[in-house]
């Protein structure tokens, strides 16, 4: 149900322009490990695409 | 005219207590509900030019007497309401009864004001920042990059004063305590709405119940391309599940648990 | 059961749109804008959507009322419109005229817009009136 759910918001927000902001990754509590890898691996990879770009469009509306 | 027949013969037979349908009031075409007792007043039963969500009155008159038997002058698109609804139980199959019109245009008729039948005009500098409403929505992908993608739709969102009419007149949309209303989600007496966050709450929703009747895009006094958001929605599901809504009577994926397609989740890719 | 439509015109601001309400055995329940109506063209604001709310709400005024012991009490017309004369003639000779203001709005007429600012400008003696959109 869930990986129903996130596919379909990946696509939606894929049509939108924000894309690759979201993930699903299934982890036991007891693979501690593989958390902090995917963890550290997305952090990463949303650091790289930069400060959100909604943020950008606010300011520029309120600027005028 | 054999429609008018028909529908005199369903409520004199008693196949129906009431039978919903169009007629003209004062110069306007405007539903009306078409009882027994004045039976003659069928011989001004017209198909309208303007189109309203029959479906929805049909549910109200069933919430208020679940036994009432209701006659519903159909479009291919109120069928497909029709057909939606059955699936989540908000009418039932045997107390309902169409007759069914054809809405496609022909040299004899003129159509109703489907934007399919009769394309809106977008102008240009819609065309340049924002959507076209008669773009495809693998067109509008292949066309446009990320970027571009996001300022245009911000750009249409952002004209949205949150009149609520796209919830209010859809035909499929019955919830009674809606999350666009729910103050967590979306923060009550702000305006302009939060952007994008109420339609994408929205269009959340709208995947596998959308029918793509557009009498929202109808009820949108800021011209939000919202038939193509919705399409695009409902594209994404019958790629992914293979579900159409409307088509048959049968339930969403999103309402089911359990597979049923094979998906795993995507890998990330840096 | 009987269900018919009735077109009208929405209460709130001046501009007009047209409306359709859904009458189910006389009792109005929902509000639909009217599509072939030329000045909103089926389109409606979240005032107009919500016109039957407050139609059929417990909350309406139906009568006259004077506050007496710090209670709203059931009056008759004249009581209240004498009470309210009196009221605004002291206030009035007490503090002076320009302590007193009214407020129009685009909910009443014209015709009545017009006779509150003559009621303000040549009884009460004040030029402290205005409307909701600044008329």
């Amino acid at each position: 149900m869930t990986v129903k759910r996130i596919a379909f918001v990946q696509e939606l927000l894929k049509f939108m322009g924000l894309e690759g902001r979201l993930h699903l990754e299934w982890i036991s509590s007891a693979e501690a490990q593989k958390y902090v890898d995917v963890v550290t691996k997305f952090t990463e990879k949303i650091r790289n695409m930069g400060p959100n770009p909604l943020r950008a469009i606010n300011e520029m509306k309120k600027a005028g | 005219m054999d429609m008018v027949k028909a529908a005199k013969e369903l409520l004199l037979q008693d196949k129906v207590d009431i039978f919903l349908g169009y007629r003209k009031l004062d110069g306007h075409q405007i539903p009306h509900g078409f009882t027994k007792a004045h039976v003659d007043d069928l011989d001004q039963l017209e198909i309208s030019l303007n189109r309203y969500p029959l479906e929805k009155i049909a549910c109200d008159l069933t919430r208020k007497d679940p036994t009432l038997k209701i006659g519903i002058l159909a479009r291919d698109c109120s069928q497909r309401a029709l057909n939606l609804l059955y699936t989540w139980d908000q009418l039932n199959p045997e107390n309902i009864e169409t007759l069914t019109v054809n809405c496609c245009p022909s040299s004899l008729s003129t159509h109703g004001d489907c934007s399919y039948l009769k394309p809106k005009i977008t102008g240009a500098y819609k065309k340049a920042h924002g959507i076209d409403y008669n773009d495809s929505p693998k067109n509008f992908m292949a066309e446009h990059d990320s970027q571009d993608r996001l300022s245009r739709w911000m750009y249409e969102f952002q004209k949205c004063i949150k009149c609520y009419g796209c919830r209010n007149v859809c035909p499929v949309c019955f919830c009674k305590e809606c999350s666009l209303e729910h103050p967590n989600l979306v923060e009550p007496g702000v305006l302009p709405a939060e952007v994008p966050i109420f339609h994408l709450i929205r269009a959340t929703h709208m995947a596998g119940r959308c029918i793509d009747c557009g009498l929202c895009e109808d009820a949108c006094p800021a011209h939000i391309p919202l038939r193509m958001l919705y399409r695009e929605v409902n594209d994404a599901v019958s790629d992914i599940f293979g579900y159409v809504p409307g088509d048959h009577i049968e339930k969403s994926p999103f309402s089911i648990i359990g597979k049923t397609v094979e998906l795993t989740p995507a890998p990330m890719d840096v | 059961m009987d269900c018919e439509f009735v077109p009208s015109v929405c209460s709130y601001c001046g501009t007009g749109c047209g409306v359709l309400f859904e009458v189910i055995d006389g009792r109005i329940n929902r509000t639909l804008p009217l599509k072939s109506h030329p000045v909103n063209q089926g389109k409606l604001c979240i005032k107009g959507w919500n016109l039957h709310e407050y139609i059929n709400s417990y909350m309406r005024l139906k009568g006259p009322l004077v506050r007496e012991n710090g209670r709203l009490e059931k009056a008759t017309w004249d009581e209240a419109v004498n009470q309210a004369a009196r009221r605004f003639t002291r206030i009035k000779e007490e503090y002076g005229p320009d302590s007193i203001g009214v407020l129009v709005s685009a909910k009443i007429t014209n015709e009545e817009n017009y006779l509150a600012q003559k009621f303000t400008r040549a009884v009460i003696g004040t030029n402290n009136v205005d409307h909701c959109a600044r008329l």
